[in-house]
């Protein structure tokens, strides 16, 4: 077939597909809603897999139990987007036009987010579900995850008020979030009355922080923001406690979650804390029933439980409010009635904002490797996102 | 002043901890020319050995000779198996060691599962010394290493079997033909690399990240460090690591780290370059 027959010819289809595609949908109407959830199976992220599939699947049945979304069942699909974004694209793409899945749940890094938003170009429902740097605004887009300014407007002045922190030291691996999450840090530090003294990104195969530690402690910081994540957080820390520091400064990280805390050890975790809209250990009556539920369902050796993992549970509740005040799951008709839509969930009430949620956020000091939350922040503003 | 002696003492932890890694494929790849793309996945092992005997609630000293079986027994059935079938043939023996480090490292991903383990360091604190505070841990593993170094350079110059080796590695025909084994030779010195290896993971274990992927951050640096060392000698093993070593802590201290690993990657660049036998060659 020659190029221009072949163009042609697919066009053609493409047309015939789009105008019988409300028929076939309305024809389908009472059969299952597949769901895509996009998660990370494989790769440097790949740890979160388990608990990340586990979470989704939990809330799958609990909403299937009590009739769906729109009276429809859900049937989850997952996807391994632990690759590049390219990959993910493909299997979205796969997903989407192919079996005809009708809304996306994604748990991965911003480079696939940023792919995604551009092929689904806000005509199918996508939640976006992980912590993340901010400033999402695409249509068709929610996102539930925690923003810099959400974990951090609140606490780092009572950091200050409460522990003394005003001489902090940022330190993160080298890409956009931490970044971000430093440039909202150091306003709120500023406005703190402390001040920064040093800023350092370090590249993600460094496993020898010696450097960098020896600058810590020669500029006198009282305090260390970390934005380094998974195994150089895990290695940073283990090195700084083993130097002392830990008595003479505290840590505050955006993104130590269990896993993490459990590599850093117990003898390593003094004067840790963390930031997060959800950690294993909150002691709501929501949060307490859902970690006894997803302890029965998969038993005491399940992939532990997290806030990366929880937000996929978060992400199914958020489609099923959305479709339910909507009574739709066209893309068009859910983001006329997003603003303001509320679910209940294991991290408290959460109330969609310009595209992210309002929500509480937890701050959690390390106790050996478990946190204790020591303070919770009530409904807490996402921050401007759409600016 | 407080500074420089941190540093000094940074770049003695580097170089010393550096030259542990490097041992084991320095005995594998230097002597037997096998480039062990599992070398890591040994380490990897021997941290396992300590958190298992951590687990078991057993004392962390005991992590030493179960390192020392388990990498020593998988070695020994590596070589048995693939490896002496691949002697001389170095593409062949790259692909076969990379396919058995996927394996191993997924083998301890169903045993013990993909999270961060972390094992307790037996001397937790720090110790005062001149004038700055430093990690107790740290202090006792560089002497340990030191006194490893030390005879393990009088044992390879004074003892007959490592006469033997030598031979063996600048003519394996001839040493054949006055009668040394070179097969059992081989596998020995094979056996025991890895078993290095696992023993460094052991030693390592209290101060790093311990996961299944770990072994890969171990791999690459161990190959700067022969490329610019040179193959087959103790001194340059120890010169390797200083300088691969001691070029990531003073730059990364004038700079940042970033500075610091390009300057690593750029004097291996260099060294294969225009020195590919690198600073002690046996040749």
């Amino acid at each position: 077939m020659k190029r221009r027959d072949f163009i042609k010819s697919s066009l053609g289809a493409a047309l015939v597909g789009a105008l019988s595609g409300n028929a076939i949908t309305s024809a389908f109407a009472a059969g299952p809603i597949k769901v895509g959830i996009l998660i990370p199976l494989s790769g440097p992220a790949g740890l979160f897999g388990p608990s990340s599939q586990n979470c989704a699947q939990m809330a799958v049945d609990e909403i299937n139990a009590s009739g769906g979304i729109l009276g429809r069942q859900i049937e989850p699909v997952y996807v391994d987007v632990g690759g590049p974004p390219a990959d993910a694209t493909q299997a979205a793409l796969k997903l989407w036009k192919g079996e005809k899945a009708e809304a996306f749940i994604g748990m991965h890094d911003s480079a696939v987010r940023g792919a995604l938003t551009n092929l689904f170009k806000g005509q199918v429902p996508y939640i976006y579900t992980p912590v993340y740097e901010g400033g999402e605004c695409a249509a068709g887009t929610y996102v539930i995850g925690e923003t810099p300014e959400q974990q951090l407007a609140p606490v780092i002045p009572w950091l200050a008020k409460e522990k003394g922190a005003t001489k902090w030291y940022l330190i993160g691996n080298d890409y956009n979030w931490p970044r971000d999450t430093n440039a909202a840090a150091k306003g709120y530090i500023e406005a703190s009355g402390g001040e920064v003294v040093g800023e350092e990104y370090l590249p993600f195969t460094a496993d020898n922080f010696d450097s960098n530690l020896a600058k810590i402690k020669d500029t006198g910081a009282n305090a260390v923001l970390i934005t380094l994540v998974g195994g150089a957080s895990v290695g940073f820390n283990r090195a700084f406690a083993s130097f002392g520091l830990a008595d003479s400064a505290i840590r505050l990280g955006t993104l130590i979650e269990e896993n993490t805390l459990a590599g850093i050890g117990a003898e390593n975790s003094k004067g840790l804390y963390s930031s997060a809209g959800y950690f294993a250990s909150i002691d709501t009556p929501a949060a307490t029933a859902f970690a006894e539920a997803y302890a029965a369902k998969f038993g005491a050796d399940a992939a532990a439980l997290n806030s990366l993992g929880e937000s996929c549970y978060e992400g199914v509740l958020l489609l099923s409010a959305l479709a339910g005040k909507a009574q739709s799951l066209s893309a068009s008709d859910i983001d006329a009635i997003a603003e303001g839509t509320t679910y209940e969930g294991p991290r408290g009430q959460a109330t969609m904002s310009n595209r992210h949620v309002a929500k509480d956020i937890y701050l959690a000091e390390a106790d050996g490797t478990a946190f204790k939350v020591v303070q919770t922040f009530a409904n807490v503003d996402p921050g401007n996102n759409c600016g | 002043m407080d500074l420089v002696v941190t540093y000094g003492l940074n770049f003695a932890y580097s170089t010393a901890t550096l030259g542990l890694i490097v041992l084991g494929l320095a005995v594998v790849f230097g002597l037997l020319g096998v480039m062990n793309m599992a070398h890591g996945e040994f380490v990897m092992l021997g941290a396992y050995s300590a958190l298992t005997v951590q687990q078991a609630g057993l004392p962390f000293l005991l992590a030493i000779p179960l390192a020392l079986i388990v990498c020593g027994a998988l070695g020994w059935l590596m070589e048995w198996s693939v490896i002496r079938h691949l002697y001389r043939r170095p593409f062949d023996t790259f692909l076969a060691t990379w396919g058995i480090a996927i394996l191993m490292r997924k083998g301890v991903e169903v045993t013990f599962g993909r999270e961060y383990q972390s094992v307790d360091q037996s001397l937790p604190g720090t110790v005062s010394l001149l004038g700055i505070d430093y990690p107790a841990y740290r202090l006792v593993l560089m002497a340990v290493i030191v006194v490893m170094f030390a005879a393990l350079f009088v044992w390879y110059q004074r003892s007959n079997t490592g006469a033997r080796i030598k031979a063996m590695v600048q003519n394996p025909d001839l040493a054949a033909a006055v009668g040394i084994n070179t097969a059992r030779l081989s596998r020995a010195t094979f056996v025991t690399g890895v078993a290095i290896a696992g023993l460094a993971g052991v030693l390592l274990a209290p101060l790093v990240r311990v996961e299944p992927y770990m072994g890969l951050d171990y791999l690459l640096s161990s190959f700067f460090i022969l490329v610019v060392g040179g193959l087959g000698t103790i001194e340059g093993l120890i010169t390797g690591s200083s300088i691969i070593g001691g070029a990531d802590v003073i730059i990364s201290a004038i700079f940042d780290k970033t500075a610091g690993y390009l300057g690593v990657l750029a004097i291996s660049i260099l060294f294969l370059w225009l020195r590919p036998d690198g600073i002690f060659s046996r040749r």
